[in-house]
């Protein structure tokens, strides 16, 4: 089980859940990132905090403690 | 939760629907956007590059707007000038430095305000403001606050209205609550008069670290304090940095002018009034009672000096006298009137404070002075915002409170470091 957080950039995933806090799971999934969908990580920000990914064929920002709720499987690197 | 999810997975179900019936997608090839992204958030050069606009900002904002306003304030001294010429002094007073005067003072504020809103709406349609706030939002968390309230502390060097009117570009309503109740805590320019004078008499040779270390020692505050209030008042933790970045684009100069010229009557509307209000006051207490301050040109005579004695026996534990409780009655005005006050009590003029100040404080008493008029309350214009920008008199009279407070205890610790160390 791997969690988008610890993704590196370049790396394609599949969102297989959304945990933990359910006010921001409700933005999360408001952003579009609900299950089965397919994003790509873009690159994390010069202090390595937060991370860009690519989403429904849009960027979207996020802090790492925000993508630790984001459950993925790892589709290609 | 599973509701929520099954909710928003059919929602975006009926969108993939209708998207995927009219419109098609190609694999794109690199964009323009994609090129610059890479740059501007590249890991060597980004913060390079955020750092050379955000300079770029401020200058815009206090540099090219200076003229702006030394014309309107030209234009009403001048106005102040004609008024003052009338028979009855007590109606000349009242025109000159309360109605035009004020009305100076109201006003010099909107070409800042205006230019630091066409600065942030160019960085806002070009795209790069959720940029600029994704480059640096991993270090304003480490200090209570997020990426967005970067532009709004770094404004507030040079003027705290416009810096605190630029929290509007934040979207959640505590984070931006805290980046407004902190921002007095950047020491603004009106404050380097004061340091200047003080550091320079009693501190020659390393005035310039002196000036420096009370800029640093504002935003130490500013970072404490917005780390307490988050963790004290407003429990819990920055809102999430959930946000599009979305492709670049050119912004249009009407819709640049359009926001700025919104924005700017926003503060016409609201904040000038209390500006306005707050300036006839303070004409009153600098004048009055009128016989003894000979109309008003006796301040030592007047309300605010009574003020000022009063506040007398609470600065005396850092060696400061009822010259400078005036003083920081008439740096409420406007802090750099900090110097003016104190030229006024001792006769000497602006230009002659230099030469009498060692006799009325020593190098210890200096540095609380300086820290004093670093923190003790925000001035009248930026009580005037902060009740426009947090909404409530509740809010703005906690600010005015902790600042207060905070300066009280910042200064009683600086006085005994330094008494301690034999500064004084």
């Amino acid at each position: 089980m791997r969690r988008l957080h610890n993704l590196k950039p370049g790396t394609k995933a599949i969102v297989l859940d959304i945990v933990g806090n359910s006010t921001l799971a409700k933005k999360l999934l408001g952003m579009g990132l609900t299950k089965g969908v397919e994003l790509k990580v873009v690159r994390n920000a010069p202090l390595k905090d937060p991370m860009e990914i690519e989403v429904r064929g849009y960027s979207l920002s996020l802090r790492k403690a925000e993508a630790e709720n984001v459950i993925v499987e790892v589709r290609e690197k | 939760m599973d509701f929520v999810s099954e909710l928003a997975v059919a929602r975006y179900e009926k969108i993939g629907e209708i998207v995927g019936k009219c419109v098609e997608r190609v694999e794109k090839p690199k964009t323009f956007s994609d090129i610059i992204d890479t740059v501007v958030t590249d890991k060597y050069v980004g913060i390079p590059i955020f750092l050379a606009l955000m300079w770029a900002v401020f200058q815009f904002a206090y540099s090219v707007s200076a003229p702006f306003s030394d014309a309107i304030d030209v234009f009403f001294s001048w106005c102040g000038d004609i008024a003052s010429g009338i028979e009855n002094s007590y109606v000349a007073s009242f025109l000159s430095d309360g109605f035009f005067g004020g009305w100076g003072f109201v006003l010099v504020f909107l070409p800042p305000i205006a230019f630091v809103f066409i600065a942030l709406t160019i960085l806002e349609q070009t795209g790069y403001l959720p940029r600029a706030a994704f480059v640096v939002d991993r270090a304003m968390t480490k200090v209570g606050l997020q990426g967005k309230s970067f532009i709004p502390m770094l404004l507030g060097f040079g003027c705290n209205i416009p810096a605190i009117m630029a929290t509007r570009t934040m979207e959640d309503d505590v984070d931006r609550k805290i980046t407004i109740m902190v921002n007095p805590l950047m020491s603004c320019s009106a404050r380097l008069p004061v340091y200047v004078l003080f550091a320079g008499v009693f501190f020659k040779e390393v005035a310039g670290a002196v000036v420096t270390s009370m800029y640093l020692l504002g935003i130490l505050l500013a970072a404490i304090m917005a780390t307490l209030f988050r963790k004290f008042i407003f429990g819990g933790k920055p809102s999430p940095l959930l946000m599009e970045l979305p492709p670049y684009e050119t912004p249009t100069l009407r819709s640049v002018l359009m926001n700025a010229w919104g924005k700017t009557l926003i503060f016409l509307k609201k904040a000038a009034t209390i500006l306005f209000i707050g300036a006839i006051i303070m004409w009153f207490l600098t004048t009055h009672p009128w016989d003894a301050t000979n109309g008003g040109e006796l301040i030592e005579n007047s309300y605010a000096s009574m003020i000022g004695h009063a506040v007398e026996p609470i600065v005396k534990p850092f060696g400061l006298d009822w010259t400078a409780g005036v003083a920081l009655v008439g740096g409420f005005m406007a802090k750099e009137i900090v110097v003016g006050t104190l030229g006024m009590i001792y006769g000497v003029g602006e230009e002659g404070v230099a030469d009498v100040i060692p006799q009325h404080f020593t190098p210890a008493s200096a540095l609380a002075l300086m820290a004093i008029t670093l923190i003790y309350v925000p001035c009248l214009a930026t009580i005037g915002i902060l009740r426009q920008e947090l909404g409530s008199w509740k809010w703005t009279a906690f600010v005015v409170a902790y600042e207060l407070v905070l300066a009280y205890v910042v200064a009683g610790i600086i006085y005994g470091i330094a008494v301690g160390l034999g500064v004084a």
